[in-house]
């Protein structure tokens, strides 16, 4: 695994995990998204979302990835109570990888 | 890179937009991953017609080593200058001196002859703030004929902005790189691929232009039955491009192939060896040999190739797909990685894999073991990241882990935190398995020296030193090369002590036999350490000896080119110190210049302190008691910061006192001197001290009567010169009492005491001119002595008369002499040893033989004085003799300098 410079000194490490949504240009296929596991796939339209609880430094740890894999980085959310779920930014549907098992999606119930 | 990568097209926008960047100082590369950086870069430095040299640096995956990255870059400078004495490999320290390798690598920058291109590559990889800062020292210093071209994925930290206002900085970023539609068009026709013009257009459409996505591309097309069936389904899908890529041309492989990619993706290199024992099956070599030639993502590293590395993207691909498809055999793979990495010595290596693999305990074991050795050969750096990789818990609380930590905090200072880890280590002893323990208390014990020298702390430390008398008894051999080394450590750690503890038969003993030992195991560094302090130790006995030991030790520093480093400070502010005193004034102040360079990172305050000393002295000699009171006070202040008494604590206090009586700063000295113990209050200096404040207050009669103790020998002294100064004073106070006779026989006993070693300084210092003056000539048996002072009185620097003959020159061995007959052709070192079918090992050896033995520092000045010394001619006669220029070791009559 790869370090990046500001994950590597856990002292100063922000203590309370938050919700990140992460919108990556394309879909992930299921080789890209092994390199994420503790985020959660979605498709949204041509691109897809990952989100999952991440502290500052698994934060840093993830967009280091995304970095070292050349992948198109479209926006980096943080998600508070009040927010749902990541707006897609167009009116195509949000889907789950076919490949992953089905998931709940908390923010998309009415 | 001498072979022609066909797949490689010209880009001529980007080629021009090199070139006219070469005209400034500096080119930035900056784009993500993929982009064409690397290729781009190739692509113009292999032109036909260069007029430059080119240094070529590839940064290694995640550098945290900021020396590790300079001696990199260092090496690959040397190489591309190409001139065979300068091809010496730098050697790494464990101190690491940033700012004096800036300057050095800009002064042999300079001294390069014509354009030079210094390439680096990949520079996001280095996670070194320090290095960053220098590099932007480094890139703003620049001299004319040199430009920098930097690649990174990332925009970097570097403080450019003068550049940048000045023209001086060229960019080329992402969208500059994208690949145009012709340009597309062009990748698919080099690499043979036959598509349609809407084909291609659609492929370079899906793309974006992205390089290594057209490259990847290539690699499906070359051969697939249906190019345009392939295009098309790659720009319906909507995955990403080098995910979609990767996995199409994976699955095109054969399947041993498709193994060996996957298998070895998790190496940041792999040879055909290391290749065939991670996919358990022969013929790896000749698939990776396959693999360079037929794409661009696989490439060797030396000429030979038998080293290859991956394109970093690309085995970034494949390390997923291997922890996907494969995920159960992943630990296995690095534990067979990291077995193959211990048996071929390379450490670091192995420690990487056996942490990837899991095997925590095991790799603390291996952690331990070697990370003496490593911070020895200067990777503390790479320690601290190996230390961070491991989780917390229970491998983290492992003894053996406490002491590298301890270690580590040692080297940075943090002499408390070092203190509470070896505490915990030491708790562990007893649990620890008896064919590990021995080890541990001699591991123990080292690091306690080193403390305890770092406090300037010597009670109850020297009697853990007996343990020394027992070497470890040698199970393995790496039992008896870590004792060796931690023996040749704690050597140098307590002779220093005993140095600077006034101890000095032992101290000398003690260090001489750490220098012997570090010289049999293999250790420059060691030794060195041990000669520069042993300029130190022995500076109270004779000047002529302490001179000859600190330039022996300054002479072996520089061959390693350690020339300002740490760990020869002791030397060089100790020569700078000793040259004072004799009055050469401007030499001392040289070696004072480069005293300050060495010390330019944190050597502790007990270093300081005697540079502070010495620079006084300086100041003093040239008159400038202000400054120098500056200095003297400094050197104080640092002793709050050392446990124990300074070896020269009351020669400090009593210069202060005497430069502000001579300052006229009366109040401030009395109050001092009151302040003072009576144990420091009788020894000798600071009665000299008081004397020089009664003087200055017209109390001459006061200072004789304080000084009666310290003539007469009763009083304790540092060494003879708190004698002279005695002298002098008392002379001063008989002369001020109007008894000229008296005044000048305890001048003349002063300078007979001074005579020996050509003691001048206390002459100049405590005002002495009028004194000498009125010697009347014929009656003192000293007149050269005494010339000499008035001249430095009078605002010379005295200079050597003669400068230290050159010292014999030790036979050469018949193995040395073979090897000393290739030095002067323009054979490479291993080229050297296959002509003499023996090791590069052996041929290094002997070649540090031949450099010490012929005091040289590098190929061509060895040649030169081979030359003169005739070892090199065709009919030599006999065995070498000394030439005739070199003279005598000794001047005659045993007169010194």
């Amino acid at each position: 695994m790869r370090v990046h410079p500001a994950a590597r000194d856990s002292d100063i490490v922000d203590p309370t995990p938050t919700r990140y949504a992460i919108r990556i240009h394309g879909h992930l296929g299921p080789m890209v998204v092994s390199a994420f596991p503790a985020l959660v796939p979605q498709w949204h339209g041509a691109d897809t979302v990952l989100s999952g609880l991440l502290d500052r430094s698994a934060l840093y740890g993830v967009l280091a990835e995304i970095e070292a894999l050349g992948l198109d980085l479209v926006e980096v959310r943080q998600l508070t109570q009040h927010q749902k779920s990541p707006r897609s930014g167009n009116s195509r549907s949000t889907l789950a990888p076919p490949w992953t098992q089905p998931i709940e999606h908390e923010g998309d119930h009415p | 890179m001498d072979r022609s990568t066909p797949r490689l097209i010209d880009r001529v926008d980007l080629l021009a937009a090199l070139d006219r960047g070469a005209a400034g100082k500096v080119t930035i590369i900056s784009a993500p991953a993929g982009s064409g950086k690397t290729s781009l870069l190739r692509a113009w430095a292999d032109r036909p017609g260069q007029a430059h040299r080119l240094a070529v640096l590839q940064v290694q995956r995640d550098q945290y080593d900021a020396q590790q990255f300079w001696l990199a870059l260092l090496a690959a400078v040397r190489h591309a200058s190409a001139t065979p004495s300068q091809a010496e490999p730098p050697a790494a320290t464990p101190e690491f001196n940033g700012r004096a390798m800036v300057d050095r690598m800009l002064s042999e920058l300079a001294d390069h002859h014509g354009p030079l291109i210094v390439v680096i590559d990949d520079l996001h990889e280095l996670h070194s703030e320090e290095a960053l800062a220098l590099l932007t020292r480094l890139l703003v210093n620049l001299p004319a004929h040199v430009h920098a071209i930097l690649a990174t994925r990332r925009d970097l930290q570097l403080r450019l902005h003068q550049l940048r206002l000045a023209g001086e900085l060229a960019e080329i970023r992402a969208a500059d790189l994208r690949f145009t539609e012709r340009e597309s068009r062009e990748l698919l026709e080099a690499s043979g691929i036959a598509l349609s013009a809407a084909g291609a257009a659609l492929l370079h459409q899906r793309t974006e232009g992205w390089a290594a996505g057209l490259r990847l591309a290539a690699l499906s097309l070359a051969g697939h039955p249906d190019p345009e069936r392939f295009v098309a389904e790659f720009s319906g899908s909507d995955r990403t491009v080098a995910e979609y890529l990767v996995a199409e041309m994976l699955d095109r492989q054969p399947p041993d192939v498709r193994q060996l990619l996957l298998r070895t993706s998790l190496l940041d290199r792999v040879n055909g060896e290391l290749a065939d024992l991670l996919t358990g099956s022969p013929g790896s070599e000749r698939i990776l040999l396959e693999l360079e030639d037929a794409n661009a993502f696989v490439m060797s590293l030396d000429p030979e190739r038998t080293w290859f590395r991956y394109h970093r993207l690309f085995a970034d691909f494949l390390r997923l797909e291997l922890r996907r498809a494969l995920p159960e055999e992943v630990p296995a793979l690095h534990r067979r990685a990291a077995a193959w990495f211990a048996e071929h010595g390379q450490v670091v290596e192995a420690i990487r894999h056996t942490q990837a693999a899991g095997d925590w305990p095991v790799a603390a074991r291996l952690l331990a073991d070697h990370s003496f050795s490593l911070t020895l050969d200067g990777q503390a750096q790479t320690i601290q990241v190996l230390l961070r990789a491991f989780p917390r818990g229970a491998p983290a609380d492992d003894p053996e882990l406490a002491l590298v930590r301890a270690a580590d905090d040692l080297l940075h200072g943090h002499l408390d935190e070092a203190t509470a880890r070896l505490a915990v280590a030491e708790t562990h002893v007893e649990r620890t398995p008896p064919d590990r323990q021995r080890r541990l208390q001699v591991a123990i014990m080292s690091l306690k020296l080193w403390l305890a020298r770092r406090r300037g702390h010597l009670a109850g430390v020297v009697e853990q030193a007996r343990l020394l008398d027992s070497p470890i008894s040698g199970q393995s051999d790496e039992d008896i090369a870590l004792g060796n080394d931690l023996r040749a450590v704690a050597l140098m750690n307590l002779g220093t002590l005993e140095a600077w503890s006034l101890g000095f038969p032992d101290a000398e003993r003690h260090l001489r036999e750490g220098a012997i030992l570090a010289r049999s195991i293999g250790r420059p560094y060691l030794e060195v350490g041990c000669l520069a302090q042993l300029g130190f130790a022995s500076r109270i006995r004779s000047f002529a000896i302490t001179r000859q030991r600190c330039r022996e030790a300054i002479a072996l520093a520089d061959r390693h080119g350690w020339g300002a480093e740490p760990v020869i400070a002791p030397a060089l502010v100790t020569l700078a110190g000793n040259l004072a005193w004799t009055g050469e004034l401007d030499e001392a102040e040289r070696w004072l210049q480069r005293t300050e360079r060495a010390l330019q990172t944190d050597a502790g305050p007990g270093i300081r302190q005697l540079l502070h000393l010495a620079a006084g002295r300086l100041h003093a000699g040239r008159g400038r008691y202000r400054e120098s009171l500056e200095e003297f006070s400094a050197a104080e202040r640092l002793q709050s910061q050392l446990d124990g008494p300074h070896a020269m604590a009351s020669q400090v206090t009593g210069w202060i006192l005497t430069t502000q009586a001579r300052l006229g700063m009366h109040g401030q000295a009395r109050a001092a001197l009151a302040a003072l113990t009576d144990e420091q209050a009788n020894s000798g200096e600071i009665r000299n001290a008081r004397a020089a404040i009664c003087l200055t207050e017209g109390d001459p009669a006061g200072a004789l009567g304080a000084l009666a103790d310290v003539l007469d020998g009763t009083a304790p002294v540092i060494g003879y010169i708190t004698v002279v100064e005695a002298q002098l004073l008392a002379a001063l106070a008989h002369r001020a009492l109007g008894d000229q006779n008296a005044a000048n026989v305890a001048t003349e006993r002063a300078l007979a005491l001074a005579e020996p070693d050509r003691l001048v300084l206390p002459f100049v210092t405590m005002g002495a001119q009028e004194l000498l003056e009125s010697l009347p000539r014929h009656s003192t048996a000293h007149a050269a002595l005494l010339a000499d002072i008035l001249d430095v009185v009078h605002g010379a620097s005295l200079t050597a008369n003669n400068q230290s003959p050159s010292p014999h020159t030790e036979e050469l061995s018949p193995s040395e002499l073979r090897v000393l007959r290739y030095l002067p052709t323009n054979l490479s070192r291993p080229e050297i040893a296959s002509e003499l079918s023996v090791s590069v090992n052996t041929v290094n050896t002997h070649i540090r033989s031949i450099y010490a033995k012929l005091q040289a520092s590098n190929r061509s000045s060895a040649v030169q004085r081979a030359r003169e010394l005739r070892l090199l001619a065709a009919h030599r006669t006999r065995q070498p003799r000394r030439s005739p220029d070199l003279g005598d070791a000794g001047s005659p009559g045993g007169s010194r300098l």
